[in-house]
């Protein structure tokens, strides 16, 4: 293996081996703590990867995929709950709702292109905000919906940190390893060609709405994925976590990963779930400063925003790209 | 269900409408000049309401001179956001700079909460005193001012458009920039032109209505997307388009309250937004979209 | 791009630099009172975020609170540290800070969160550690989907409703319309307002909401004036409150409007101006301790509060500094009555259990093993605002 190869393929798998690891290096009083931060991380990075296929490959925008998140969230813990059903089952109705739910987001994206796009994706979002809270029965709503079961597998019930941590990163892991096989085969090349331009995609023999439903499909999927590991993590979901301002975080860090990269935006979810857990990294973080750093923190985070998309205008994974270039490795 | 309570039910949305048209007013403008939305208008709203309050509080001065000076502070607000925050970008990607807008909206609340504290403000009405009837409905004061304020910037921003030379610069650079720019005009000055106008535009709203809902560093983004929502509803890119789009909303909520339930007010005009949207991609009179972002 | 790439990374650096001064090992400071370990007890509030309007004077009464009781030597001896966590108004965060501090911290006890949904996002973990939660959030469904480990300071919706409902039985207002914000605090009221409206001889003739955030209640209100109701019940908490007030005046509703006590702010009258005359709500008695009686013990608990956070913070406090101010000395009481070493936090919760005719700012609390909020109908009392100012509606009367 040459250099440049080791440069091109080791960084990933430290990065993969140390989440996979991290549960066993946090450990002391710190622990649960931690690894929670980093569950909630997982959860994010989830979200993110079906929109960076959506948005930083096809490059179609979504301004209501907290609407997904939340859809897979409620029909999973409805089902878990109300029903005792097992959690597998709740998870594939997750599944099966929110394809169902992408399937019909795609059909303006058939029709309406950037800013109206965003508009429609947006008011898909409230309406199903509104649903969630109005839809008591089903939702609990504004006073939300607990006692949430663990997410249980077989026999094996997801109930310490550590499992629940592995849970969701298993979860991105594969979501991770999903997303490359698309992005890397054919689907992945139309996908860019309808990015570039939707004529020339047309020209070239891509079927475009074929491909803008799949790709919505999996976008909305990836999210509902997420609402139902978020919902058994958690154990208590509101309709306040599924709110517009959600939506525009999740595409604020696909946006800031970078296009045509998964890990870059993986990357942002990280960071920007961080800012908010500061002493999650630093764990000698005095209170002071901790409490200093959370009341600035949206602040931090606006902050955090504009300078990568000045300093860095192909976000991380730009960032990255180019770091590796610096170093003398050809892409 | 008679007819002064239909004209209630149709003042009502007008005066919402008209709200949600300055805002949308603050869209057009901007997007005129860089095909982007900008997610920070709604902050402008909240700006123009928290620093007339500033001004009033602190400074003693009569409404109409601290309201003067809101809307000029956050004109500077806007200026200074176009050149810190959006004119070194230079490739003027569309999606990068709206971002960049969220960005800024972030930070623009989060400031404005630790410069006034997390509590509402509220400012007199500009003419205080009881509410007009006209054929049994009422109109309250700050109602009409509004109305008043909306048909002014309307027809001042069509006028500024049409007849005076900055105006056809603008829209020059919208159209195509580096044509503009062969025949003298600075593209990049019009767009910090066009954020000066915004802003400007947005402080009034939130001046205007501030004396009916108070302001917080919060309200900004409920603000955005009814702005936002009217903008596309009338079609991007046209005064009388954002101010017709912003009445029609109005109107559609309250015609919601009238006859189906305030509950799902929002829901159902949003779903009428997505018809209208399925029939007209390009709203009511938006010209067709070109391909961008 | 090599230079952006080295301009990051020197910002990054800054952003370092910036955060290391603070970076200090675990000693916490500020705290005096005696070398002996200090008692532990974290605090999760909404400082930032949508209810950083509740949250700060949370915090504030809380500082107060803490200080003085330092001064005084803090409880059996030993000086009480409280650790805030600031939960951003995000459910999700809240959860973390209440793990945080029951894991790495160990504190035997949780004040918190600022909302309903932060609360019970808690839950889960205080009741796996077994640690106790008191929360200053109005939600009925704090304490009416019971735990034994979570306790309530505020009047829940199941208090207030048969308060006001019988006051507008005395009245003779039998056909009430309702408005509310479709928020959790409004469903609340509404819902349990149908429930028991018949109880009491109330019929609803009409029922709107509004969004939070709205601008203009003109065409819900229309609506409830062709109700010709008796009066108006308003829930919602929140600076829409005023709008609704002014909508009314403008419309020429007659009808009395009456709110919760979500509506006890003086940001609702500055609001409101003119159209807050007349308005009537309810509320515990700290925002006039008069109420009580002068001379009562009560009395002096609640104007001693109240004199002393003016004199801090250059404003009166309002109820959410009070449910702050209960939450804490119910902790603290129950501390008191623990021996000074050897406890653990399940007894810190039996003692909170046992908790029987604390007086505070909010009323007199009584819990028992089934009854986590303690609170009654006596604990409130009816305010209107007259010339600008809120007095006892009886006396208004």
């Amino acid at each position: 293996m040459g250099r440049a190869a080791l440069l091109r393929y080791v960084p990933g798998a430290v990065v993969a081996l140390f989440f996979a690891a991290l549960p066993l290096l946090a450990t002391g009083s710190d622990a649960r703590y931690v690894l929670k931060v980093f569950t909630f991380v997982g959860v994010n990075a989830l979200v993110v990867l079906g929109l960076a296929l959506l948005f930083g490959y096809a490059g179609q925008v979504s301004l209501g995929h907290a609407a997904f998140f939340g859809l897979g969230a409620y029909t999973s813990a409805y089902l878990t709950t109300r029903l005792e059903l097992p959690w597998i089952i709740g998870l594939l109705a997750a599944v099966l709702v929110t394809a169902i739910g992408g399937m019909l987001l795609a059909l303006p994206s058939l029709r309406l292109k950037g800013h109206y796009l965003a508009m429609a994706t947006l008011g898909f979002g409230e309406i199903m905000h509104v649903a969630f809270v109005e839809a008591s029965g089903i939702t609990g709503g504004p006073d939300g919906f607990s006692r949430i079961p663990l997410a249980a597998l077989g026999g094996f019930v997801f109930e310490s940190p550590q499992a629940k941590y592995w849970l969701v990163w298993g979860a991105v892991a594969v979501g991770f390893i999903i997303a490359g096989n698309i992005v890397s085969g054919r689907p992945g090349r139309s996908m860019l060609a309808l990015h570039g331009s939707e004529q020339g995609a047309v020209a070239s023999g891509v079927d475009i709405t074929g491909l803008k439903v799949r790709v919505f499909t999996a976008s909305a999927v990836y999210a509902g994925v997420a609402g139902c590991l978020y919902a058994h993590v958690v154990g208590f979901i509101s309709p306040s976590s599924f709110t517009l301002h959600n939506s525009v975080i999740f595409v604020a860090m696909a946006v800031l990963g970078g296009g045509r990269s998964l890990a870059g935006p993986v990357a942002a979810a990280l960071i920007l779930t961080l800012a908010g857990f500061a002493d999650a990294v630093f764990p000698g973080l005095s209170r002071e400063t901790l409490a200093v750093i959370q009341d600035w923190q949206a602040d931090l985070y606006g902050l955090i925003i504009i300078s990568v998309m000045l300093l860095a205008p192909a976000g991380f994974a730009g960032l990255y790209r180019a770091g590796l270039r610096s170093v003398g490795v050809k892409l | 269900m008679g007819t002064a309570e239909l004209l209630q039910f149709a003042i009502a949305g007008l005066k919402n409408g008209s709200i949600y048209a300055l805002v949308a007013l603050g869209f057009t403008i901007v997007y005129a000049s860089t095909g982007v939305i900008n997610f920070a208008q709604g902050e402008f709203v909240m700006l123009g309401g928290m620093l007339s309050w500033w001004s009033y509080s602190m400074f003693d001065v009569p409404l109409v001179v601290a309201g003067l000076m809101g809307v000029a502070l956050t004109a500077v607000v806007g200026i200074v956001f176009e050149l810190v925050a959006i004119r070194p970008r230079k490739d003027g990607n569309p999606l990068a700079l709206i971002i960049i807008t969220v960005g800024g909206s972030l930070l623009l609340s989060s400031l404005a909460r630790h410069a006034f504290g997390p509590l509402e403000k509220s400012l007199p009405a500009f003419t205080p005193g009881p509410s007009f009837r006209v054929l049994g409905a009422a109109i309250d004061r700050q109602t009409l001012w509004i109305f008043a304020l909306t048909a002014i910037a309307v027809v001042l921003l069509s006028l500024l458009y049409t007849r005076t030379r900055v105006g056809k610069a603008m829209r020059a650079c919208s159209i195509d920039r580096s044509a503009a720019r062969l025949v003298g005009v600075d593209p990049r000055s019009m767009v910090t032109l066009s954020f000066a106008l915004a802003a400007a535009l947005g402080a009034l709203a939130g001046l205007a209505t501030t004396p009916l809902t108070q302001t917080a560093f919060n309200i900004g983004p409920s603000f955005g997307i009814k702005g936002f929502a009217a903008a596309i509803l009338g079609g991007l890119g046209n005064p009388f388009a954002a101010v017709i789009g912003g009445l029609t909303l109005g109107l559609l909520e309250s015609m919601s309250i009238a006859f189906i339930s305030s509950t799902f007010k929002d829901a159902i005009s949003l779903l009428v937004l997505l018809l209208v949207l399925f029939v007209r991609p390009q709203g009511m009179f938006g010209r067709a979209v070109r391909e961008k972002v | 791009m090599r230079r952006r790439f080295v301009a990051l990374g020197v910002a990054v650096l800054l952003c370092a630099v910036a955060v290391l001064p603070g970076c200090t090992t675990d000693g916490e400071p500020g705290v005096d009172a005696g070398d002996a370990e200090p008692i532990r007890i974290g605090a999760v509030l909404s400082v930032t975020g949508p209810y950083a309007g509740l949250g700060v004077p949370e915090r504030n009464a809380i500082e107060l609170e803490v200080a003085r009781i330092n001064d005084a030597g803090g409880i059996n001896g030993r000086p009480l540290e409280v650790l805030y966590e600031d939960d951003a108004t995000d459910e999700a965060a809240a959860q973390a800070a209440a793990v945080k501090l029951i894991d790495r911290d160990g504190v035997v006890a949780i004040i918190g969160a600022t909302g309903t949904g932060q609360s019970m996002a808690m839950r889960g973990d205080v009741e796996r550690a077994g640690v106790a939660q008191v929360s200053m959030a109005g939600g009925n469904v704090i304490t009416g989907e019971f735990s034994e480990w979570v306790f309530q300071t505020p009047w829940p919706n199941r208090v207030v409703v048969p308060f006001i409902l019988s006051y507008l039985q005395e009245q003779g207002m039998t056909r009430v319309a309702l408005i509310s914000d479709s928020g959790g605090y409004g469903k609340d009221g509404v819902q349990i307002t149908k429930e028991e409206a018949a109880g009491f001889g109330v019929e609803i003739v009409a029922e709107e909401t509004y969004q939070r955030d709205d601008k203009d209640m003109t065409a819900q209100l229309t609506i409830i004036r062709g109700a010709a109701p008796d009066a108006i019940m308003l829930w919602g908490a929140g600076s829409e409150a005023p709008t609704v007030l002014k909508n009314a005046k403008d419309l020429g509703i007659e009808a009395p409007i009456i709110g919760a006590p979500g509506n006890a702010r003086l940001e609702l009258i500055e609001g409101a101006g003119d159209a807050a005359e007349g308005f009537t709500f309810a509320a515990g008695h700290i925002l006039l301790p008069e109420s009580y009686g002068v001379g009562t013990e009560a009395y002096e608990v609640a104007t001693d509060f109240v004199d002393r956070y003016t004199e801090a913070y250059g404003v009166g406090p309002d109820i959410f500094a009070g449910h702050a101010y209960d939450a804490l000395h119910i902790v603290v009481e129950a501390l008191k009555r623990l021996p000074a070493e050897g406890f653990d936090a399940a007894d810190v919760r039996d003692e909170i259990e046992a908790t029987n005719g604390f007086i505070g700012v909010g009323g007199t609390f009584t819990y028992s093993a089934d009854d986590h909020n303690g609170l009654s109908e006596s604990d409130l009392t009816l305010y209107r605002v007259v010339d600008g100012v809120w007095v006892l509606a009886e006396e208004a009367e």
